[in-house]
């Protein structure tokens, strides 16, 4: 066993292994070691200590106002596109004639990449505020809104499909027996359908999560981070303060590394709560 | 009893008709300003063109001329086949060989590359930009390694994934038979592994053949795949193509539709399963 | 079959690392995507005649500095790039090569427009533009010609000075349908982004005027730290000219682009624009242009200073070549010969004059030599002009994009009625104190 283990591993693993290590760990590690000096390539790096976090956490650095869009713009989409997926989800499950067509095109934008996504809207919603005679990057707010309804097109389609194999792995006879004691839909709803489809709750709410907070294509494509950079979400953030500014490349850095702990926490929660209602349903 | 159904029928077929036609209508749109000449397109971005507002195929013209869109369409198109064929090939033998020789060191190897999954790429991009130009690979085929590499996590996971749930007996029978692990993997569990290696590609293909921020870092300057070329057109002073744009979002569409359309069964199975494991 | 793959698999890890990232000849890292495939052109002529092959990267509008920083790391460095003035070599002084004793140098007609710090010359200006009111003559002329105007001048060169721009203007909307346009002025394009006409080209008089008289030296950035905006007047006067003798009603100014208001100016729906000679190939690109090539003019930013019957027009430059200094000898002679062949041989010029209609600030360029397209030729021939003085280009010094992006957004404001202008000048005076401060 172990001789052919070592036989046989650099045919397995090594090629992958090798292309993993290039591309991402070894990426990593300087990346974390390089939040905590200056640089402006890695060659010139001087170790700085604390100093990049303490910046980032300043005021003037932008990383607050970037977390509160952020944050703001998480929580808005996430409560949105999974309301109207389960709506829609509801909608599409009840066997009418159609059905598969409506589903197919309601998940086709999610196939659609970020940049040009962001174009499409920023046709349409400019065509919009144009006759009010300003546009997107006016002022923060239209960029907001703007960022939560592209968010919402893109990704009903997607929960929604998530949502009905949800529903659909409802057994038929809860719905009969339901139906023998005389409940109302709603009633069906709220104590057969929802409990059921729980799990797919969580899975689609951590998407959407996850999802709009890692969001950066769509966020350059649309509004570019304007008016001023009031619009930018911590991935365009990071990049702006990488590749915008001068001299600021350990701060970008260590906005990073926070950004990556963030994205942690979130993958941490999710890892948590499945774990407990996997547990539960044991 | 029974009119009342019907009228529930229709109103429910309205309602998503309606909806069917708000959820086109952006793709739509883009659609007939890129008939339109640059100037009534930002005026009148929801009108028809007419014969004073029509532009013909010069914005098509236009746009492929100023960021040779073949030419990045075939970026485009080399990069993500070569990048999944590579992805699927690669990982599925990593993700079965860590998983069959169960060991301190194979699982160390598979838990750091779950551990990858989590990881924004703006955490590596400047490092990583930085590695690829050290190592030469800042070319259509360089690029293809770092996506392997790059994107090994989550494939591995969910290749590993579904390997455990092959019972050992499937591929014991084969051992018994004297074959060597190479031709066991490639005649006994690759073919195993279709449903979740139709997931694998289709996940990985959506994310290369949309990524922006990777190739642009990474190629960009030499070579543009299509997001990049679009982004290409963006405005300031003054040059901003905004004809041209429409034509190229639309171009850039219809490979996608067209892909769609074609295995859409596939893609949708697909995500559904990567949503769940992932 | 699996050794087949194996191979394969080995074969391209095999040939990535091969394919080699030191590539020969000369890279340009070009500012200006408008003209990127000229440069092509150029480079391909260049290789032609001396075997050096030149190649032409183009970052994207608007994200050049963004590109440079990824771009000069590698190792494969641009050799040629372009930095916008002193606020950029700041940025980009570790890679700027001293080019004092460069051939090019030596060809400079003004020296002092050069970018130094004293001791030695980091970048060259290759291109002197500039900018004022562009209008159509056509136009004018039949205002002129009408029997009953309002005003009693009889050709553009008796408006000189901003109560006769005024007059002429007013009285060129009262007759605006008999003239066949919508106003006379295109739309002031107050989209962010677009919006550098007036946050930052028509910002330069004013501020020009107030340099003068405080006796502030370009090169001491600390005598600029601070601003009155003294003549915000002026500047006021003449935004509310173009706004309210507009194509476009002033509250809708925000979603126009640059290309908009030219588009209009083209289609002979107005008679003036504010812009500069760069701006001619958009005119005469858009389809249905009515404008002739001879019928279009420069006029002054007036904004009624003292002596501005002998203003001229805003001319400067914010192009600079600079060389990387890193690399090896070979390679900055290579980039270096490129550009003097391209400002000194007669092929080089000829395609600097007739291909990028550049007015050449080199000593190489004669008379003979004149750019073709009409604006550039109105641009050199109002630098020849002995009795007026020209305004040159200091929006360089303005400290950042922030700063612009701000102003340009309170004009908006005021624009639509929003904010007073007493506020737009408290913006600008706080908004250049605090980025002065970051900068320094």
């Amino acid at each position: 066993m172990k001789k052919s283990f070592f036989r046989y591993f650099p045919i397995f693993v090594l090629p992958t292994l090798i292309c993993f290590f290039i591309a991402f760990f070894v990426p990593f590690v300087m990346g974390i070691y390089l939040s905590f000096t200056k640089f402006t390539t890695v060659g010139n790096a001087s170790f700085v200590g604390l100093r990049n976090y303490i910046t980032v956490f300043s005021a003037s650095s932008g990383f607050w106002r970037a977390f509160f869009f952020t944050a703001a713009f998480t929580l808005v989409s996430t409560l949105t596109v999974n309301f109207f997926a389960f709506l829609l989800a509801l909608l599409l499950t009840r066997g009418k004639r159609g059905t598969n067509f409506f589903r197919t095109v309601f998940f086709m934008p999610n196939l659609v990449g970020g940049i040009v996504l962001g174009y499409i809207w920023q046709l349409l919603i400019n065509g919009v505020l144009n006759s009010f005679g300003v546009d997107i990057t006016f002022a923060a707010k239209y960029g907001f809104w703007g960022l939560v309804i592209l968010t919402n097109w893109q990704l009903i389609g997607y929960m929604m499909i998530i949502y009905i194999a949800g529903i659909q792995s409802v057994p038929k006879e809860l719905h009969e027996v339901a139906q023998i004691d005389g409940a109302t839909a709603f009633g069906e709803l709220r104590h057969v359908t929802l409990p059921l489809v729980a799990p797919s709750v969580t899975i689609c709410a951590f998407l959407t999560l996850t999802n709009s907070f890692k969001m950066f294509d769509q966020n350059l494509a649309l509004t570019g981070g304007a008016p001023g950079r009031e619009t930018s979400m911590l991935a365009l953030d990071i990049y702006q303060t990488f590749y915008g500014s001068v001299g600021q490349e350990g701060v970008g850095q260590a906005k990073a590394v926070i950004f990556f702990l963030l994205v942690a926490a979130i993958a941490g929660a999710q890892l948590y709560l499945s774990r407990r209602s996997e547990a539960k349903a044991e | 009893m029974r009119t009342k159904k019907r009228v529930l029928d229709i109103l429910w077929f309205v309602l998503l008709t309606l909806l069917t036609v708000a959820f086109l209508f952006p793709v739509f749109a883009v659609l007939i300003n890129s008939f339109k000449g640059q100037l009534y397109i930002t005026s009148s971005p929801f009108s028809f063109p007419t014969g004073e507002t029509f532009a013909g195929l010069a914005n098509y013209l236009n746009g492929i001329r100023k960021i040779r869109f073949f030419e990045a369409f075939g970026y485009s198109l080399f990069i993500t086949v070569a990048s999944v064929a590579l992805i699927v090939l690669g990982t599925s033998m990593t993700a079965w060989f860590l998983i069959r020789n169960k060991s301190k060191f194979s699982s160390f190897l598979y838990y750091l590359f779950v551990f990858s999954m989590i990881v924004p790429f703006q955490m590596v991009m400047f490092t990583m930009s930085k590695v690829a130009n050290t190592l030469n690979l800042e070319n259509p085929v360089g690029i293809v390694l770092l996506y392997l590499g790059f994107g090994a996590g989550l494939s591995v996971f969910m290749f590993g994934g579904f390997i455990r749930g092959i019972p050992r007996s499937v591929e014991e029978a084969a051992e018994i038979d004297g074959c060597t692990p190479i031709s066991k993997f490639f005649l006994v569990v690759f073919p195993l592994l279709k449903p979740i290696t139709v997931t694998v590609a289709v996940l990985n293909a959506m994310w290369i053949w949309n990524d922006y921020l990777l190739p642009y870092l990474v190629i960009g300057s030499k070579y543009r795949t299509i997001p990049v070329a679009v982004q290409y057109l963006q405005g300031g002073y003054g040059s901003r193509d905004i004809g041209a744009l429409m034509a190229m979002l639309v171009l850039a569409i219809i490979p996608i539709v067209v892909f769609y359309a074609l295995a859409q069964k596939s893609i949708i199975k697909g995500v559904i399963a990567g949503a769940v494991k992932g | 079959m699996k050794k087949l793959l194996f191979f394969t698999l080995l074969l391209t890890v095999g040939l990535a690392f091969c394919s080699c990232g030191k590539r020969e000849g000369v890279y340009f890292f070009n500012f200006k995507p408008e003209i990127a495939e000229k440069y092509e052109r150029l480079a391909e002529i260049y290789e032609e005649e001396t075997g050096v092959p030149v190649r032409v990267v183009t970052a994207a509008s608007g994200t050049y500095e963004q590109t440079l920083k990824s771009e000069i790391v590698k190792k494969d460095a641009p050799a040629i790039f372009q930095i916008n003035g002193p606020v950029g070599y700041a940025a980009w002084k570790d890679y700027c090569m001293d080019l004092s004793q460069s051939e090019l140098y030596r060809h400079l007609t003004d020296k002092t427009l050069a970018i130094s710090d004293g001791a030695g010359v980091y970048g060259i200006p290759y291109v002197v533009e500039g900018y004022g009111i562009i209008y159509n003559e056509e136009i004018t002329d039949k205002y002129f010609a009408l029997s009953n105007k309002g005003t009693t001048y009889q050709s553009m060169d008796e408006i000189r000075s901003f109560a006769a721009l005024k007059a002429l203007v007013e009285d060129m909307t009262a007759h605006k349908s008999e003239l066949g346009i919508e106003g006379v002025f295109a739309s002031t394009s107050l989209k962010s982004g677009e919006d550098w006409r007036f946050q930052t080209h028509l910002a330069n008089v004013p501020l020009y005027y107030e340099f003068l008289d405080k006796g502030v030296d370009l090169k001491k950035p600390a005598t600029y730290a601070n601003v009155e905006f003294s003549y915000a007047e002026g500047y006021r006067n003449l935004f509310d000219l173009y706004l309210n003798n507009s194509v476009t009603d002033k509250k809708l100014l925000g979603s126009v682009q640059v290309a908009d208001s030219m588009a209009e100016f083209a289609l002979g729906r107005c008679a003036m624009v504010q812009n500069g000679n760069w701006a001619y190939s958009q005119v005469a690109e858009v389809t249905g242009n009515t404008v002739k090539a001879d019928k279009v003019h420069f006029l002054p930013l007036y904004i009624g200073s003292a002596e501005e019957e002998s203003q001229g027009l805003c001319t400067g430059t914010e192009g600079y070549f600079a060389i990387n200094k890193n690399l090896s000898e070979e390679q900055k002679k290579q980039a270096l010969d490129f550009l003097t062949w391209m400002f000194t041989s007669e092929t080089g010029k000829a395609f600097v004059t007739e291909e990028l209609d550049f007015i050449a600030p080199f000593d190489t360029f004669t008379d003979a030599d004149k750019p073709k397209d009409p604006l550039s030729r109105e641009i050199s021939d109002w630098l020849e002009k002995e009795e007026v003085y020209n305004v040159p280009w200091i929006f360089t010094v303005f400290p950042g994009q922030n700063f612009k992006t701000d102003f340009g957004s309170a004009l908006l404001q005021y624009a639509q009625g929003s904010k007073s202008f007493d506020e737009v000048k408290e913006i600008f005076v706080r908004r250049w104190k605090e980025e002065s401060e970051k900068l320094s």
